[in-house]
């Protein structure tokens, strides 16, 4: 058992790393916004198994919290271009 | 196994970010990996079974800088190359303090190691009695609410202070009609746009159910004033980018806010003299109660609910001050 949460641990620091590539080099902000939303599901999904594989999934409101409150940096950068329109290539 | 992996690939995750983020020029770029950081940071606390320190940083991270630092870049900030190394002064200058923190660390005690001073001293106490002395299982809370209740007054006072300094720096409200170049004023409302409004409106319930939860399971569970406080503020937040900040001021006016952040020290303070009048100790709360754990679940519960008081009023009070003179 301990191997497969090593494998999905693995695997999910390979998809965290690359949507901080992606969130790095854009080159659109809407390819940033969208690599941050992919990091924190991927947070939420690494925090749950490393608990579960630890033994201590009574901490799993960190991740609920993320779930619940993920919304909030893409709803400020909207809000943010809602008030300063762009082309749509930036 | 599992934990060496998780904590390799997290430092290797962390200083890769670090790297984008010095090398980044763009203000918006640099909120977004921010956030990426700070969200990796967080997974590392919990996995050093720092519980209430990961939430804290995940309830600041993820809910409320990302508001306030958009509130604050403007595009005219964006550079033209996005992307360029820092000045090699600074480079030297970042290396050189890095070494410098390096070699501090080599007197520290090794990483687990159960003989350092600070397992040894009070901790063995705090770990052992706290649960007969204070009656809740979070020992993180005793020590936070009841052992340390003055360094906590002390945070708590050091929030309001800082909500103060921001709302005395504030320019002054009655800046005069929009300018045309103002073009803030004239955005349309994100309330307009139904799936937003359709969803996000029925997130803000749920978000202040989640702090309410936090404010009252601290107790039990990672969580407490500080956390619920940052989570409640964030949801009432919503609204406001939602619709604007005039829409919220007129549901929560900025006086009631003000009110809010003084208030939470207040019921803080009186806790603590509640206890002087009832024969203990300044932020005694032993004597609160009809039993000594009864006295301290009430002086903690109340305490809390001043710290939850004082950090969601301050929250939305600086994103009111951010937010003067926009429409």
């Amino acid at each position: 058992m301990e191997t497969v949460y090593l494998i999905v641990l693995g695997l999910l620091l390979i998809a965290g790393l690359l949507s901080i590539w992606r969130a790095g080099i854009g080159p659109t902000r809407f390819d940033r916004i969208l690599a941050v939303n992919t990091f924190t599901s991927k947070s939420i999904l690494f925090i749950s198994v490393y608990l579960f594989a630890t033994g201590h999934p009574e901490y799993l409101d960190i991740a609920l919290l993320y779930a619940l409150v993920n919304y909030v940096t893409s709803l400020a950068l909207v809000n943010y271009l809602n008030r300063n329109p762009v082309s749509a290539n930036d | 196994m599992i934990n060496v992996v998780a904590d390799v690939g997290l430092l290797c995750l962390l200083l890769t970010v670090a790297l984008a983020i010095v090398c980044t020029r763009s203000p918006l770029s640099l909120v977004l990996l921010s956030g990426i950081y700070s969200i990796a940071l967080c997974t590392l606390f919990v996995i050093l079974d720092a519980v209430d320190v990961a939430f804290t940083e995940a309830a600041v991270g993820a809910g409320i800088s990302a508001i306030l630092f958009f509130a604050v870049i403007r595009p005219e900030d964006e550079p033209v190359t996005a992307f360029s190394w820092p000045s090699s002064r600074a480079i030297l200058l970042g290396l050189g303090v890095g070494v410098l923190l390096l070699a501090g660390t080599l007197d520290m005690p090794m990483y687990g190691d159960h003989l350092a001073p600070a397992h040894q001293h009070l901790a063995l106490r705090f770990l052992g009695q706290s649960f007969e002395e204070i009656g809740i299982p979070n020992v993180v809370t005793s020590v936070l609410a009841s052992y340390r209740g003055y360094d906590t007054l002390g945070e708590v006072v050091v929030i309001f202070t800082a909500g103060v300094a921001v709302l005395i720096l504030q320019p002054d409200n009655k800046k005069g009609p929009a300018k045309p170049g103002d073009r803030d004023r004239f955005a349309p409302e994100l309330m307009g746009n139904p799936v937003l409004k359709t969803v996000l409106l029925r997130m803000i319930p749920l978000v202040v159910l989640f702090g309410l939860y936090v404010q009252f399971h601290g107790d039990y569970g990672p969580g407490g004033g500080f956390q619920a406080g940052v989570i409640l503020g964030a949801g009432v937040i919503t609204y406001g980018l939602l619709s604007s900040a005039t829409r919220l001021k007129r549901i929560i006016s900025d006086k009631w806010v003000t009110l809010g952040m003084a208030l939470g020290v207040l019921v803080y303070g009186l806790v603590g003299v509640a206890g002087l009048f009832l024969g203990a100790n300044f932020l005694d709360y032993s004597v609160l109660g009809p039993t000594q754990t009864a006295g301290q679940h009430l002086g903690i519960l109340l305490i809390e609910l001043g710290v939850g008081l004082t950090v969601s009023c301050t929250m939305v009070s600086l994103y009111y001050c951010f937010k003067q003179g926009e429409s």
